[in-house]
């Protein structure tokens, strides 16, 4: 067995893997920073309905930003460089992984989740944008910080080699990457405003109807036709794969609403201001009523409905989730245009 | 188990909990003050009713995929493609090769006629040994080999 090596480093679990290892790295570089407010400054939040796209021939539903984006967003912030590598070859891959912790920095890494063998079996699906952080290695096992599990994890090199040359969609390419540079007195209202403005414009401009509220409108108007159009099996599958795109492991509940109002929440508080807290309550209601569609949604599916439960009526759900979130993503476009 | 609660958002079953292997989760909820906190706990229980229903519709395609093995309408690299959730254009990507190859080996008269070194191949994507796969043996699907580590 060769040396250990583990560097000092901070496991914190969060809801997100994305914002939960950007969090972590920064913090592990000096700046307090919580999961929820990596995730705002960002930008994490969006939807998209992309039926030409399929996963598991079903279509793709989008509660998040694309993956690799918070990363990109904090990497440009002022004083702030990530280093970013992907790789041809598993080999060289590891080998500077190795070299590189070797230096005392922890690595982030994209990976696929099917070949990760600590993952419940369950959520081993081909979904290659998971996010987790190396900080060490005991003999030929590495050390993980992921930040969806409890505790840090070990992982046999071979599986975790494999998970990082995952194929398909997003295929991570062995991509590796660490803060090499951190301004620790950021200036996070600036921070802050950019965030949310990115995540207005996504929202509430885009010229596509299938993103932003239009999609969410969109999404309403197919799902309520489902039922016609796709049989009854085809149309609890689509309907079921919706729930899950919005509630399972990684979104932190309400599809990645709660995470972002608590990101409102927690940016009111910072910078003094009442109007962030109130669209952080009106977005916590548009989770609520995610929620309560999801719970409509997967009594359908498990064919134990109760009265009032139909397609038509999941679908009104949704629509009212995109007129909260119309009316609060015009308040949050009024406040950083206003702060600009 | 953790404590049960009415409130939607911590709402939770051993049933959830069993599916993720009794994984504890952080989600986001209101405190009492309003604030939004992380909690953790094994999962809402419609996301383990859903997730629930996606597996019992990959186990309904296994199973159909033994069967067509069986009845000898196609190789065991299908049984072994759709149990590891692979698509023809996924697992040609994997082994490296055009998907009319992959679409060919899973007919068994090609498949039968395989080289060692394809068989190797894709014995070490499958986390089986190539005499499995000259065999004709279907193992379980490379997530069943999980390890805990904790």
């Amino acid at each position: 067995m060769t040396e250990a090596l583990r560097i000092d480093f901070r496991h914190r679990q969060s809801a997100h893997c994305e914002s939960g290892v950007t969090a972590n790295l920064l913090n592990h570089r000096d700046i307090d920073i919580s999961e929820a407010m990596a995730f705002g400054i960002g930008a994490g939040l969006f939807f998209g309905y992309f039926p030409f796209i399929r996963i598991n021939r079903l279509p793709l539903v989008t509660y998040r930003a694309a993956a690799g984006g918070l990363l990109k967003r904090f990497s440009r912030l002022p004083g702030f460089n990530l280093t970013r590598r992907t790789f041809s070859s598993a080999g060289e891959a590891m080998a500077e992984l190795d070299a590189t912790l070797a230096r005392n920095i922890p690595v982030g890494l994209q990976t696929g989740v099917f070949w990760l063998p600590y993952f419940p079996k369950a959520l081993r699906f081909h979904f290659n944008a998971h996010n987790l952080v190396v900080y060490g290695k005991q003999g030929n096992d590495y050390l993980i910080s992921d930040p969806v599990f409890p505790e840090p994890v070990l992982c046999p090199a071979s599986d975790l080699a494999r998970a990082r040359f995952a194929s398909g969609a997003l295929a991570p390419r062995g991509k590796m990457y660490y803060f090499d540079q951190v301004d620790r007195d950021f200036d996070r209202e600036r921070a802050i405003i950019e965030g949310i403005g990115s995540v207005c414009t996504m929202m509430l401009k885009s010229m596509f109807p299938l993103i932003g509220v239009k999609g969410i409108r969109f999404l309403a108007g197919r799902l309520g036709r489902w039922p016609e159009r796709l049989g009854h099996d085809r149309a609890a599958l689509h309907l079921g794969h919706v729930v899950r795109m919005q509630e399972e492991i990684g979104t932190g509940g309400g599809g990645f609403r709660f995470i972002y109002a608590a990101f409102l929440q927690e940016s009111g508080l910072l910078l003094g201001d009442q109007s962030l807290r109130t669209c952080a309550s009106t977005l916590q209601a548009a989770g609520d009523r995610w929620r309560e569609f999801a719970a409509m949604a997967a009594r359908i599916c498990k064919q134990r409905p109760k009265p009032g439960d139909t397609y038509e009526a999941a679908a009104d759900h949704i629509r009212q989730c995109a007129a909260i979130e119309m009316q609060t993503f015009n308040s949050l476009q009024d406040w950083s245009r206003g702060k600009r | 188990m953790t404590k049960q609660s009415p409130d939607m958002h911590t709402e939770t079953t051993d049933k959830a909990a069993s599916i993720t292997d009794g994984l504890q989760t952080v989600s986001y909820t209101a405190n009492s003050q309003g604030k939004l906190e992380q909690v953790k706990g094994p999962g809402w229980q419609p996301t383990g009713d859903v997730n629930r229903q996606a597996w019992q519709e990959i186990e309904k395609q296994i199973e159909q995929a033994r069967n067509r093995v069986a009845a000898g309408r196609a190789s065991c690299l299908y049984y072994y493609m759709v149990a590891n959730q692979m698509s023809i254009l996924l697992l040609a990507r994997y082994s490296r090769q055009s998907p009319l190859l992959v679409l060919m080996h899973l007919i068994p008269f090609f498949f039968a006629r395989l080289s060692e070194t394809r068989l190797e191949r894709y014995a070490a994507l499958f986390q089986v040994t190539p005499e499995d796969l000259a065999r004709g043996d279907l193992r379980p699907a490379v997530y069943f080999s999980s390890l805990r580590h904790d």
